[in-house]
């Protein structure tokens, strides 16, 4: 078993809501790892980031800082999977 | 992949809805329509209509129906009753609200959850605060 974690900053002008994340939920959803993510900008709890509710629920909006941890066999190519895609500011 | 029918009094309610939910999925799921009581902007609803969504959704893992209100899920419950008994079983009626409903579940149903997992998210939908 392996944990891998990182925070970065959303820069989508729509912050995590709606087609972005969708987007981060599909990616999330590809890796077995169980996956958690928080708002560090609104110090909110971990949430499944496998779950629309809970990413939305977040209430990230741009400029927000986000903390990621995975869990699981594929922990390290799942955290880095969901870095690229919110550095590609979700492919837009 | 579960299928999704959307059904609505107001045929274009069904479509933007459809519409919408799509956006979520990257193409992986098959949402389908069935708004109105035929091929005419008027309001209503029409279970044969629901029926053909149901046929056209159908697959080995079930379809989820989002309805709007009152006839609305009358005519899905007329619709379900329609399919041969077996299948109906693959059949779930959500009891959540039809647009963040649909979102939710279109976008859990991306990602492979079953159907019974994609309802209980679309289902909590209604506990969402979006005045954040």
């Amino acid at each position: 078993m392996s944990a891998a974690t990182t925070e970065i900053e959303v820069r989508h002008a729509a912050g995590l809501h709606l087609r972005p994340a969708a987007l981060f939920l599909q990616t999330a959803g590809a890796y077995e790892a169980d996956i958690r993510v928080r708002n560090v900008t609104r110090d909110t709890p971990f949430k499944n980031a496998k779950s629309m509710l809970d990413v939305m629920s977040l209430a990230v909006k741009q400029g927000h800082l986000i903390e990621l941890k995975a869990e699981g066999e594929d922990a390290a190519e799942a955290i880095e999977a969901l870095q690229e895609l919110i550095n590609s500011n979700f492919g837009e | 992949m579960i299928g999704i029918v959307i059904v609505s009094h107001s045929p274009l309610i069904a479509e933007g809805v459809k519409d919408l939910a799509s956006e979520m999925t990257q193409g992986r799921v098959k949402i389908i329509p069935a708004g109105g009581v035929d091929d005419s902007p008027a309001i209503g609803t029409n279970a044969e209509r629901i029926y053909q969504a149901l046929l056209e959704a159908s697959n080995p893992e079930g379809v989820l129906v989002l309805a709007d209100l009152g006839s609305a899920v009358l005519s899905t419950q007329a619709a379900i009753e329609m399919l041969p008994e077996a299948d109906q079983k693959r059949i779930l009626l959500s009891n959540a609200p039809l647009v963040e409903g649909a979102v939710i579940a279109a976008a859990q149903a991306s990602i492979g959850n079953d159907l019974e997992a994609v309802n209980a998210a679309a289902e909590a939908a209604s506990t969402m605060n979006k005045l954040q």
